[in-house]
């Protein structure tokens, strides 16, 4: 066989059941003999690989994955990986045949097949890999469609159940055994195979010995349902009876003592090896056994039984005795012949009676006599009756339990009882299996029964054919197998062993006849107790497993996250503000405190009292608007107003007249929007004589103020510092010297803004044109609150007025009132367009620039409508905002983009190409043009938003559904 | 001079823009056009990321493309920096928006007025941030994405949009004058704007200008980083995530790493192992908020029971793992959060986009119960016969979705056989590669955190999954369109992609990583020779 | 002369601050615009301040840091303003449209349950 075709073994399935996966619902033949096919050739091809690794060769191919992290895709086969390959393909074939006549014909059984078929490929992935990680990854997969198998039937709450509490359990323990591999892979230098199993001393020495061996257990010993966690693998009967056979006898449960062997040789040997796989698989041997007598459903106890058996493999793999190893595997083949066998029967008489609860169950061997046969030849081998399979494992368990090596004494007396005892414990649930359903005599059932399809019996046969065959011939049959698997694990240390069924009279042979004669005398007395038919075994019934596990993870994963939630989260938007604010402040108190702040390296400047005056006005404002907010709205406005135009006068101040005039008309457009919104806001009015806040709004404004305080010393602080140093060089230094020789402006500022940082300004103007158009989206949506719809009262009382006179119509109050302001404002308009063009036109070389200018259009607009009323103005003239704003930022960028004609990068000003014939001898030529962008989009954009917000008073008026004129809506509503 | 190539560092900025004001020319009514416009933009942003990122990794490690806008010098120019890492996020900017814009086309961009044009704007801020070299300009293009952002989390309006959207808001506005001080400050001291010059400045500092640097720097940092969503700075993200619209919020899931990008690029270039006295000041810092966000995106996860606030809650995961990734500033692990950081995006962006989908057929509130019906132990007491032992078909439809959210769930959890797996063990292999015998704390700390963060997940995924294609199966089929899971599909596709080649895609994470911590290239790149040509009265620059 | 500026700041912040951390829409809209007066003095302050500098320089001169104040932060302070008025009506808006959709000016959208 090629190394190559390894990858046909895993890939194969994954291909089947992607194909599967895409059969129709009633395909049911076309994918049963696919999965058919695809698991016999892969059964072929592995056996053409028989003659190498059974004279000891490895397989091995290597593909790249993750190289630069040692993650290589490697296929590496064994004579263990082999045995386990056939086992799983072996089985697989049998049990796709089974599936075939189980499964309904109206399950859409693809899908069944599909899952199937990809559960195989991983777990052929986990047999084959070559590299740990890689492992894993198979590993989780096997959970992951595991959890689809078991939750075929997701549509009853047992298959929902069954399934996630399979993935939760064996995905955390997939997790971690991912974390125990890159510990491993820490400590070995490499996570392929061949090295870690190289590594096997340096492993046991290192000082991360331990937590590696740990990681890796959990996963182990989850995966094959050890105790404590074996309390997933009955749940996981919810899932078909063909899903069951296969996942319990040789594949899911089996990769846990899969990993033990396989890293036995590096891992064990060691006494905390011992005490935790040890004490794990004699407790759940002896656990599952218990159980699994009190049974009522086949199912139930063939599940226990497993979980029981896994415990044996378990412990003789926790014996540190090669000998012991020997056993496992031998036991690992022996139970997954009998156990599928008999989950296969289980699964007929389920079947044929209908149900598969002992109790209801009886004399069934009238029916169906052949499946009785087989089903009992199962069950013995099961019990560990002589000439069959199981046996001869047993034999060598008993063997192992007295004469292994143990750290303890004590150890060393107990370990025979328990095995004995818990031998007997098989016994009786075999009997119980066979005689409770075969036997005695018949009840009326669901259904009648008889013998099943010949071909859903045929798969039974095969097996315990299998089981009678190796029971009588272990060493013709199975034994040069088993050679090749424990000699690939042990190599040269393999351990001589006999597998012959007669050692001759010995305590093991003892042992046996023991545990048989005790395990019919327990039976017998248990016949009456078992009869009552009481759900769970006795003395542990009350601690179920699935309850407490479901109690746990509902408190874990529900209320302690919830109450944590709630605890390190919030949903309010203050404590996150406080938050907020406070990191801010502790980042940079610890910064400045963990490094130290010196003196600067400028002298302060004298203090003007005249500025000093100024900000008293200033600081008195800001304060009186943090004081009125909250019930003088209007008040805090104009404080706030007093604080910018303070902010202005510093301006001013130190020579930037560009900020004043900016900061002087953005405030007077900014306090005219906010005057548009107050109309929304619900009324607030100071109760006299309500009651004072309580204490926990006092602690909280208390709170909030120092922060306040805090912050605000903070950034006096550093602004101080800030200011009373001067770096060496500072880029102003730059613009000022290229200014005018390069940028062709005396107005420094204004040349940063349109050239030097033209960029800048350009995503500036972007964010203005965004806004506006959110700003039209929004309130194209908006709908007043029921309390403010109604029209403010005095205009109620003006048109009141103005109905209540015959010789007037609406409005006319309003009107004449304004008669005057309008008049000039009217006037005024075409000169505050003039200043406005001027303060564009100068821009590059005095203050203004097509901000200031866009802006103070934008205002004189505003004039209009607030004097004019908006029908008004609209009847007359009709602005586009919209318009606008897109011819703004066409021009800006277009004049960007020019510069690439001339093969110079984006915003490049044409101003040094005064000779080029193209543009003319006009300074500043794209500069200017760039500014008119940029004019022309603040216009649009601050006329949009005015204008909408202005809108929203027209509208509010039509919310109330009295007014018969709802429908009709002017020219004006098309902008809103 | 320069030549026609050269140009094409700033077209992903231009495009969008471009198309963005044709859009508002055009007008609202002819929606028809917009969308046609919209796609071919993003689509050429595609191919051009694409371009780029093959140019900036085929041109030797030294080179990265520089563009000096105004053709200044660009020591004082604002420049556009175009290297490895920039370009990745590029490219992953364009393939979400494609994605996105695709699913909107299908009914969302009719909800609203001007969602093609603020879907421009937003695809230009984003990329205008990852390629600036300014750290003013970068401010600049923050807010150009972030106003976007507040349109399209706002797009259809609503009352939960409208108050998620009123948080959303306030928050990032006092980020923004955080920023603003921030940087002001570093101008105020270091003298210079240019991220390039700063790396060069500040180890010249002198030690009492370098502590009010560093407290700019730290001011900066937490801005950043309640963009990040850091805890405890990031409650308003699964609230913001949650109510916006599903090709929105596809976009902000590459918002939140906006931050996590001028973090890598800020954070190493001017605090790198170079930063002589001020090398790696915060790392540690990086590392706990790292570890205490996935903690609490964890908790997040478990505690909701609304399927986009558990989308919400991966974000704020996957933001977790990256700055405590970053925070243990090591390169192969920077390579590796990388890898991360693509795989996790695109997950999280096609879980947004499928949740929409699933949630259309189902009754509200469904989920609602999914818990308590847990809590109270469902079908406590199994009944054998419960149920026909008879298999359900799956129309093809719920199948496609449920395989979708499986593979979101799966690389999400960091699951096996998508990317998410390999993108945690590319994270966690660096650590434990090194040769040293023990394990240092930030090993087992970040070894725990993304255990015990992908456990949560798988439970938490589960039992949204369970109960949104298990338990509430009524066999109502939502109605699907193939531009809709089309995209969804396709996001997945490519975390299957890195799961099968991840091999060359790690190695171009590598060496950004490489060129992230040892910044020199960069520098020398932006500013190759520092003495400038002196004015010239009027004559040709 | 900067100790008075730095106070100034100092104040605007601090009633800012405060102002931010109130449940009202309109009190957080107040406190926004008053820390970005705040923040703008201080981008503008952190040029060093220059009293009776000229802000124009001659045609046809370089000018130098000398006899000119640094005219970086002015144009980024004029940068900023533009985009914190352009945000401020975003939030107007944006606070509006809660007031109509939730009913109430809480910045929660719902007054807090006592």
């Amino acid at each position: 066989m090629q190394d190559g075709s390894l990858i046909l073994v895993v890939a194969l399935p994954f291909v089947g059941a992607i194909i599967a996966g895409l059969l129709p619902t009633y395909a049911r033949d076309a994918a049963a003999w696919l999965a058919g096919a695809v698991t016999l050739i892969s059964l072929a091809v592995l056996w053409t690989a028989y003659p190498t690794v059974s004279a000891g060769g490895v397989l091995r191919h290597e593909m790249e994955w993750m190289p630069a992290l040692g993650l290589n895709f490697v296929l590496r086969m064994d004579g263990f990986a082999w045995l386990f390959a056939e086992l799983v393909m072996g089985i697989g074939v049998l049990i796709v045949l089974y599936a075939r006549y189980y499964m309904s014909p109206e399950d859409p059984v693809p899908r069944f097949f599909a899952f199937l078929l990809a559960f195989m490929g991983s777990m052929i992935g986990i047999v084959l890999s070559g590299n740990l990680v890689q492992l894993a990854f198979f590993w989780e997969l096997t959970s992951l469609f595991s959890f689809l198998l078991i939750g075929y039937w997701y549509h009853t709450a047992a298959a929902r159940d069954g399934a996630r509490m399979a993935l939760t359990i064996t995905a955390a323990g997939g997790l971690s055994l991912f974390a125990g591999v890159l510990v491993l892979g820490h400590i070995v230098g490499s996570y392929d195979l061949d090295a870690v199993l190289a590594a096997g001393d340096r492993i046991r020495t290192h000082s991360l010995y331990l937590p590696a061996l740990i990681l890796i257990l959990l996963g182990a010993l989850t995966k094959s349902a050890q105790f404590p966690f074996h309390f997933w693998l009955p749940h996981a009967m919810a899932a078909p009876t063909p899903v069951s056979a296969y996942l319990h006898s040789a594949t899911l449960v089996k990769a846990g003592v899969f990993l033990l062997a396989r890293l036995w040789p590096v891992l064990a040997e060691t006494d905390v090896w011992f005490w935790i796989v040890g004490t794990a698989g004699v407790a759940t041997l002896l656990l599952g056994a218990y159980i699994a007598i009190f049974q009522h459903d086949l199912k139930g106890l063939l599940a226990y039984s497993t979980i029981s058996h896994l415990g044996l493999t378990t412990l003789l793999l926790g014996l540190n005795s090669k000998l012991a190893l020997v056993a496992a595997v031998f036991h690992i083949i022996n139970h997954a012949t009998f156990k599928a066998s008999l989950f296969m029967a289980a699964g007929i008489i389920d079947h044929e009676a209908g149900t598969r609860d002992i109790r209801r169950l009886s004399g069934l061997y009238r029916f169906m006599p052949f499946t009785a046969v087989l089903a009992t030849v199962a069950a013995a081998a099961m019990a560990g009756v002589p000439l069959l399979n199981g046996f001869l494992s047993k034999e060598m368990f008993f063997a192992e339990t007295l004469w292994a090596p143990t750290p303890h004494p004590l150890i060393y007396d107990l370990m025979p009882i328990a095995a004995v005892i818990a031998s007997a414990f098989s016994v009786t649930y075999a009997l119980r299996f066979i005689h409770g359903v075969f036997f005695g005599p018949v009840l009326d059932l669901p259904r009648t029964p008889h013998e099943p399809a010949v071909w859903m019996r045929f798969p039974v046969v095969i097996l315990v054919v299998t089981c009678i065959v190796v029971g009588v011939l272990p060493a013709a049959t199975v034994g040069p197998f088993l050679d090749t698997a424990v000699r690939s694990i042990l190599g040269a240390t393999t351990p001589e062993y006999s597998l012959t069924v007669w050692h001759g009279f010995n305590k093991p042979l003892l042992m046996s006849v023991i545990a048989l004669t005790g395990g019919i005398a327990l039976y017998l007395a248990l016949q009456r107790y078992l009869r009552k038919g009481i759900e769970g075994a006795p003395l542990i019934r009350s601690l179920e497993g699935r309850r407490i596990f479901e109690r746990t993870m509902v408190f874990l994963s529900w209320r302690l996250a919830r109450f944590l939630e709630r605890l390190l989260g919030t949903r309010r938007l203050q404590p996150q503000l406080r938050l907020v604010l406070c990191m801010a402040a502790l980042a940079a108190a610890c910064t400045l405190y963990l490094r130290g702040l010196g003196p600067g390296n400028l002298a302060p400047a004298a203090v003007d009292p005249v500025l000093a005056l100024v900000w008293t006005v200033g600081a008195a404002c800001a304060l009186g608007a943090a004081w009125q907010a909250k019930f003088h709205r209007l008040a805090a406005l104009i404080l706030l107003g007093g604080a910018g135009l303070v902010a202005c006068v510093t301006f001013v101040w130190f020579s930037a007249p560009d900020l004043a005039l900016t900061q002087l008309l953005v405030e007077i457009v900014t306090t005219v929007l906010l005057l548009l919104g107050l109309r929304w806001l619900p009324k607030r009015f100071v109760v006299s004589g309500a009651p004072g806040p309580e204490a926990i709004t006092m602690t909280r404004r208390l709170i909030d103020l120092s922060i306040a305080v805090i912050g605000g010393v903070g950034m006096a602080g550093l602004a101080f510092a800030v200011m009373t140093r001067t770096p060496p060089d500072l880029l102003g230094q730059q613009f000022l010297e290229r200014a005018y020789t390069e940028g062709g402006g005396t107005n420094v500022v204004n040349v940063i803004l349109v050239d030097f940082r033209g960029f800048d300004t350009l995503g500036e103007i972007t964010v203005l044109g965004v806004v506006a158009l959110t700003v039209y989206a929004l309130l194209r949506r908006f709908r007043p609150a029921q309390d403010s719809i109604d029209i403010p009262e005095q205009q109620r009382e003006q048109e009141a007025y103005d109905v209540a006179h015959p010789d007037r119509q609406e409005g006319d109050t309003v009107a004449d009132w304004l008669l005057v302001p309008s008049l000039i404002a009217r006037l005024l308009l075409p000169v505050i367009g003039l200043v406005a063009l001027f303060l564009l036109l100068r821009g590059h070389d005095l203050p203004g620039g097509g901000f200031a200018a866009g802006l103070t259009i934008a205002i004189a607009l505003l004039l209009q409508y607030m004097i004019g009323g908006t029908r008004w103005i609209e009847g007359r003239l009709q602005v586009q905002p919209l318009r606008w704003i897109g011819l703004g930022l066409l021009i800006a960028t277009t004049t960007g983009l020019g510069a690439w004609l001339f093969s110079y990068p984006f915003l490049t000003s044409y101003f040094a190409y005064a000779e080029l014939p193209v543009v003319g001898q006009v300074p500043t030529a794209s500069a200017l043009l760039f500014d008119i962008g940029v004019f022309a989009l603040v216009v649009g954009a601050t006329a949009l938003i005015l204008i909408a917000l202005a809108h929203q008073s027209v509208r509010g008026h039509r919310a109330v559904p009295t007014t018969a004129d709802a429908v009709t809506r002017p020219k004006s509503e098309a902008e809103p | 001079m320069i030549s026609w190539m050269d140009h094409l560092t700033i077209a992903p900025i231009v495009i969008p823009l471009l198309a963005g004001t044709l859009m508002i020319l055009i007008g609202e009514r002819r929606r028809g056009l917009n969308a046609a416009l919209g796609l071919t933009s993003a689509i050429a942003l595609l191919i051009l990321a694409a371009m780029l990122l093959w140019m900036a990794d085929s041109a030797d490690n030294t080179a990265v493309r520089t563009y000096r806008l105004g053709n200044w010098p660009s020591l004082f120019a604002i420049v556009l920096v175009l290297d490895r890492l920039s370009a990745l996020m590029l490219l992953l900017t364009s393939v979400l928006g494609v994605a996105a814009l695709v699913f909107s086309l299908a009914r969302w961009h009719r909800v609203g007025a001007h969602f093609h044009p603020l879907f421009q704007f937003q695809l230009m801020g984003l990329n205008g941030a990852f390629l600036t070299g300014d750290l003013f300009n970068l401010f600049v293009f923050f807010e150009v994405m972030l106003a976007a952002s507040y349109g399209l989390a706002l797009h259809g309006s609503g009352a939960l949009r409208v108050r998620a959207g009123l948080h959303y808001i306030i928050i990032n506005l006092t980020a923004s004058l955080l920023f603003l001080i921030g940087v002001s400050v570093i101008y105020g001291i270091a003298g210079t704007l240019n991220m390039a010059d700063l790396a060069e400045r500040i180890p010249a500092l002198a030690a009492e200008d370098r502590a009010l640097v560093e407290t700019g720097a730290a001011i900066l940092g937490v801005a950043l980083l309640i963009k990040t969503a850091m805890w405890p700075l990031g409650f308003w993200l699964p609230t913001t995530y949650a109510a916006a619209s599903a090709p929105a919020a596809a976009i902000l899931s590459i918002l939140s790493k906006v931050g996590i990008y001028a973090v890598l690029r800020l954070w190493l270039l001017l605090f790198g192992d170079a930063a002589g006295a001020s090398a790696g000041v915060g790392g540690f810092w990086l590392l706990i908020g790292g570890l205490l966000t996935i903690a609490f995106g964890s908790v997040a996860l478990l505690a909701t029971q609304n399927t986009a606030r558990l989308a919400g809650a991966t974000v704020l995961v996957s933001s977790g793992t990256l700055l405590a990734a970053i925070g243990a500033g090591q390169v192969a692990v920077t390579g590796g959060a990388l890898f991360y950081l693509v795989s996790s995006v695109l997950a999280i962006a096609s879980f947004f986009l499928l949740i929409e989908l699933i949630e259309r057929g189902r009754d509200l509130g469904a989920d609602v119960l999914a818990v308590t019906r847990e809590a109270f132990g469902e079908g406590d007491d199994e009944d054998l016969d419960e149920g026909e032992e008879v298999g359900v078909a799956i129309p093809a439809t719920t199948a496609i979705l449920g395989m979708s959210f499986m593979g979101c769930a799966l690389v999400l959890s960091g699951l096996p056989p998508l990317s998410g797996f390999l993108a945690k063990f590319a994270i966690l292999a660096p650590l434990f590669g090194q040769s040293v015998s023990s394990l240092s704390a930030t090993t087992w700390a970040l070894l725990a955190a993304l255990v015990v963060s992908g456990m949560a997940t798988i439970i938490a995924m589960t039992r949204a999954g369970i109960d949104a294609f298990w338990v509430s199966s009524d066999g109502t089929v939502p109605r699907v369109r193939l531009t809709e899971i089309g995209p969804v599909v396709g996001l997945l596709a490519l975390g299957v992609a890195l799961a099968v080649k991840p091999a060359p895609v790690l190695q171009y994470m590598q060496a950004t990583a490489q060129s992230l911590h040892a910044p020199q290239d960069y520098v020398r790149g932006v500013l190759p020779g520092r003495e400038l040509p002196p004015p010239t009265a009027g004559g040709a620059r | 002369m900067e100790a008075i500026v730095a106070l100034a700041i100092g104040v605007l912040t601090g009633s800012g601050i405060w102002l931010l951390l109130r449940p009202r829409t309109f009190q957080v809209i107040m406190g926004l615009s008053l820390l970005s007066y705040a923040v703008n003095l201080f981008i503008f302050s952190t040029g060093g301040l220059r009293t009776g500098a000229a802000p124009i320089i001659e045609r046809g001169a370089a000018g130098s840091l000398a006899q000119y104040a640094d005219p970086t932060p002015q144009a980024l302070v004029l940068t900023a303003i533009v985009i914190s008025f352009a945000t401020t009506a975003l939030f107007l808006v944006v606070l509006l449209a809660a007031r109509g959709l939730t009913g109430t000016d809480h910045v929660d959208g719902r007054e807090r349950d006592r």
